[in-house]
């Protein structure tokens, strides 16, 4: 190193240190949003078929749009998107929502409501402006469905006739079946699929079992099992041809297989065996799905399915472009710049736990209707941040605050912190098959002695709501029966109306058990104090994690157990048939023949308000026998400017971005 | 040149050697974690799960899992799909993220700088005095406050109080300004402390007496001989400020929101997203390795007592 070096080192640095600094600063600038909105961490995905999620759902509802979409009941816009009905809130300031027609303009339901045909717009377009067809649904539930696709949400298209044979990719001797053969275009890629040869299934061929190990674990056990069902060979009837098909390479020796025929016992096994990537049923032939025109879509089902149409305003069951995906590829095509969508927004911009950038889609057949021009989705993780950028006029609306600073917000003056019931309840299981909970009357006094009014206003402190029903208030049209209200006094006349009373050794003692999280132990131990210093019943408390919570619970061995229930659609029936008699979910040993008969009706009932009727009638009997101690609804946590309307808080605490405005 | 070009060739086979055992090793440890990338709270029926694991190739053995993704590294510079964030590669967001850690990193950096080497050289010049003793008082508490909590105190000042600047987010100066600061600060007391030191050795230094008495300015002095001397233990603590920017830089980024590495660093150690933290893992490594390797030729350029070939 020469000193010549040394004496230009300095200006080297300088001149370095500025350079990087002016590029430091040098970035691009977004002009601001008209609006921004705070949605938690980034999204996974923008594919409907993949994405799980409240995040991922608000994003994907803004940029595609199924047959149906959620609408506030009375809210009427007129063509040029003005107010012409702005409807009232409920008591619990909630508005009820209905499905309403989205890309399909209506629907017609067969007698034995089975079979849904939906008529779509002829209006409707794709944000590049090629026409929305029905065979685009077909194909995107086709891709959602597909055993690779892999979507965790597969089984909300399950309802459909054929549907779950075909992600699970169950093909039995004599069904129409489809074989994709291993010629992809792009090996990586599902879509576009190779050549597909369609046929019947006539003949199965399986080498010898493999004996499990003695030392095997499950695990090692099912990749056994995998390799060996790869080795099947499948003999498809194609017309008058004959083919058959194996996932593994050409298999060489045959003659060990066993082979399973339809009925022809003297057919023989073809020459050759053509390699396949996947043996599926027909999807044209056996799954519930149809386009019979460009703008009529045939959904057939296997039961009556009355939330159907709200299924339908879910984002697994939306539409993708098969152009853009099949061009572009996976995951690819998500990206702004290919993203081709339906919805009333489309993606401008995505930088990754900042904001994705959504603008109006004027291919959009409401697009009139739709009020904000662009819209910033800030994706971030720290709910402490989002409330700084609320209350410092950043964001306009933020969809979760830090519980810990509850209490101050709702006393704030702007009123905005409004706490609403959700679809969401919290509860305690009663083991129906211990001591004492065994006693109809002591499942009553339990009830009648929590004070759940304390509770909310107490320990749980973010405006939760005490429940005395299951059912949480705010489905439209049906009104939940009641159980016990708080009252000491009636608490004590009913337990001694019990069995145990006055007996040797008085009450058995309870055990509350609850999953380990502070939440859950702060309530119990009211509880315990309520029924402790009301009945005079001892109870215990006891904490276990998750997994050992869950299967304590599903063997019974508890007395009275902490749940929640968060329902997987807007329809009482998700919250009523999960306690039939030996239901998945009942877990109490609970059992009624009088309810399992109205749950059966309700089920088989085609008219919609007696329906209602039936599932009322079965709850009163639950809130009578109270299997279930209902302890308070949850609550929505978001935060709106009051410079926003159309807002529409509801049970389901959904808020489209086509709903709102903003009104200066 | 050869002393340099040899220099620069140990560096970089040892800074190879170093990515790869940082590989390997963080390979391993994640795997051993418990929890995978797919367990969902809500359960996912057994085909749909072995499914997704098929497209990751989690099905195959460890060790043809470690060949693909080294192998992939190696010839394709390619990280992969992330698992988590679906529609990325671990590529497309370093890319994204890269470059605002990189601001973020350099304006906290010339901030420390700056503001530390001129406290420095003020406090040594007038020792003792009251200015002094006030910066020196600041730069030991600037040490001793933890960024987040720096961070806070910012917040409630400048955005809630005086409303001056945003509370947070990225794409404007202004956004930057709190950030930076709040990460520099430290490094600027520390600097600062540094400089005053080595400045008030090296004026006690026969030629700093030697150019005041050829009658030189105190500025001239101070800035053309006295400044360089004292500049070479604040070079030398650069390697480990920048060390000390980059993962400060993963709290800031939380709590100003900032879609910079750490943020994705955090994340993906959270949700066990393999190849997302081994890209961040790695890039972290690579770029503290060759932060140092300038700081070790910086140092011999500026101390003629170090020679090149012995480092």
């Amino acid at each position: 190193m020469s000193l010549n070096a040394r004496n230009v080192y300095p200006y080297i640095v300088l001149v370095l240190g500025i350079a990087s600094l002016v590029w430091a600063v040098s970035f691009g600038t977004l002009p601001p949003a008209d609006f921004a909105f705070h949605n938690g961490d980034e999204v996974k995905t923008v594919d409907p078929s993949k994405a799980t999620g409240q995040p991922e759902h608000r994003v994907i509802t803004a940029l595609f749009e199924g047959l149906y979409r959620e609408w506030p009941f009375g809210y009427e816009l007129d063509e040029e998107g003005n107010i012409v009905n702005y409807p009232e809130p409920d008591e619990n300031g909630n508005y009820p929502l209905e499905a309403a027609p989205g890309v399909a303009e209506s629907s017609d339901l067969s007698d034995d409501g089975r079979i849904y045909t939906f008529h779509l717009r002829a209006e409707a377009k794709w944000s590049d402006g090629s026409p929305f067809v029905a065979n685009d649904f077909v194909w995107s539930w086709r891709r959602t469905l597909h055993p690779e696709t892999a979507s965790q949400y597969a089984y909300q298209l399950w309802y459909l006739k054929g549907a779950k044979e075909y992600t699970l990719a169950d093909v039995k001797l004599g069904d129409p079946i489809e074989a994709e053969l291993s010629d992809r275009p792009r090996p990586d890629q599902t879509f576009p699929r190779g050549t597909i040869r369609r046929g019947k299934l006539v003949g199965i061929a399986r080498p010898p079992e493999p004996q499990p190990a003695s030392d095997a674990s499950d695990e090692n056990q099912e990749d056994v099992d995998t390799a060996w069902k790869k080795r099947w060979v499948y003999v498809v009837e194609q017309g008058s041809e004959v083919a058959a098909f194996s996932k593994a390479e050409a298999s060489d020796g045959w003659t060990d297989f066993v082979i399973d025929w339809l009925d022809d016992e003297s057919r023989q096994l073809p020459a050759t065996v053509a390699t396949c990537l996947y043996m599926l049923p027909d999807f044209e032939a056996t799954v519930g799905v149809k386009a019979t025109d460009e703008h009529t879509l045939v959904v057939t089902l296997n039961n009556r399915t009355p939330f159907f149409l709200h299924l339908t305003t879910f984002y697994p069951l939306f539409p993708v472009n098969r152009q853009c995906v099949e061009t572009h590829g996976t995951p690819a095509w998500t990206k702004p710049e290919n993203l081709v969508c339906n919805g009333s927004y489309k993606l401008q911009f995505r930088r990754i736990r900042d904001r994705l950038r959504v603008v109006k889609n004027p291919e959009y057949w409401g697009t009139k209707q739709v009020n904000l021009e662009t819209v910033d989705v800030l994706s971030f993780k720290s709910e402490t941040t989002a409330l700084n950028m609320y209350l410092t006029g950043q964001a306009d609306w933020i969809t979760d605050v830090p519980s810990a600073v509850i209490p101050q917000l709702m006393a704030r003056k702007e009123g905005d912190y409004v706490p609403t019931p959700l679809l969401i309840i919290y509860f305690y299981r009663l083991n129906v098959t211990r001591a004492p909970c065994d006693d109809v009357h002591v499942r009553r006094a339990l009830n009648m002695a929590i004070d759940k009014q304390l509770i909310c206003d107490k320990v749980t402190q973010a405006g939760q709501k005490p429940a005395r029903s299951l059912v949480p208030p705010g489905l439209p049209g049906y009104t939940s029966p009641q159980c016990g209200v708080f009252s000491v006094d009636a608490a004590k006349e009913e337990l001694k109306k019990s069995k145990y009373w006055n007996q040797p050794g008085g009450i058995p003692t309870v055990e509350i058990l609850y999953n380990t999280n502070e939440n859950h132990r702060a309530i119990a131990e009211v509880i315990q104090q309520m029924w402790k210093n009301n009945l005079g019943i001892d109870a215990e408390l006891k904490n276990s994690e998750w997994n050992t919570y869950l299967s304590s619970i599903h063997s019974k061995e508890y007395s009275v157990a902490r749940a929640g229930w968060v329902p997987d659609y807007p329809d009482a029936n998700t919250f009523i048939d999960m306690w039939i008699t030996d239901g998945e979910n009942n877990e109490t040993g609970w059992s009624n023949a009088e309810y399992d008969a109205l749950v059966q009706k309700a089920a088989e009932e085609p008219d919609a308000d007696q329906r209602l009727r039936w599932m009322e009638q079965a709850e009163a009997i639950l809130m009578d026998e109270l299997p279930v101690i209902p302890i308070y609804y949850y609550v929505s946590k978001g935060m709106v400017s009051p410079r926003v309307k159309g807002f529409f808080p509801n049970i389901q605490d959904q808020h489209p971005l086509y709903w709102m405005r903003i009104e200066e | 040149m050869s002393g340099f070009a040899s220099f620069a060739l140990r560096r970089a086979f040892w800074i190879v050697a170093t990515l790869w055992i940082v590989f390997t090793l963080s390979f391993i440890l994640m795997r051993l974690v418990p929890g995978g990338p797919f367990d969902e709270e809500r359960k996912v029926p057994e085909e749909i799960k072995r499914n997704i694991e098929a497209r990751y190739r989690l099905d195959q053995p460890m060790y043809v899992q470690y060949g693909e993704h080294l192998w992939r590294l190696i010839w394709h510079g390619d990280f992969g799909l992330s698992y988590k964030l679906g529609d990325y590669s671990v590529n497309g967001v370093i890319a994204e993220g890269f470059p605002v850690s990189a601001s973020l990193g350099i304006f906290a950096m010339v901030f420390a700088i700056t503001l530390g080497t001129t406290a420095g050289v003020v406090s040594a010049v007038r020792r003792h005095s009251f200015l002094d003793n006030s910066l020196m008082t600041t730069a030991t508490l600037g040490i001793a406050v933890p960024n987040f909590v720096l961070a806070s105190l910012a917040i409630v000042l400048f955005v809630f109080t005086l409303k001056l600047l945003p509370a947070a987010g990225w794409g404007s100066l202004k956004q930057l300004v709190l950030p930076a600061v709040c990460l520099g600060a430290p490094y600027a007391a520390y600097i600062a402390r540094l400089t005053r030191t080595g400045m008030l050795e090296v004026l006690g230094r026969d030629f700093v007496r030697t150019a005041y008495a050829k009658g030189l300015s105190e500025r001239r002095v101070i800035v053309r001989h006295a400044l360089r001397g004292a500049l070479v233990p604040v070079v030398s603590y650069l390697g480990p400020a920048t060390a000390g920017i980059l993962t400060g830089s993963l709290v800031l980024e939380s709590i100003f929101a900032l879609p910079g590495m750490g943020s994705h660093f955090i994340e993906a150690a959270l949700q066990r997203d393999y190849t997302m933290a081994m890209g961040m893992v790695m890039v972290y490594t690579l770029l503290l390795l060759v932060m140092n390797t300038l700081v070790d030729l910086s140092y011999a350029v500026l101390d003629p007592r170090v020679s090149i070939e012995k480092l």
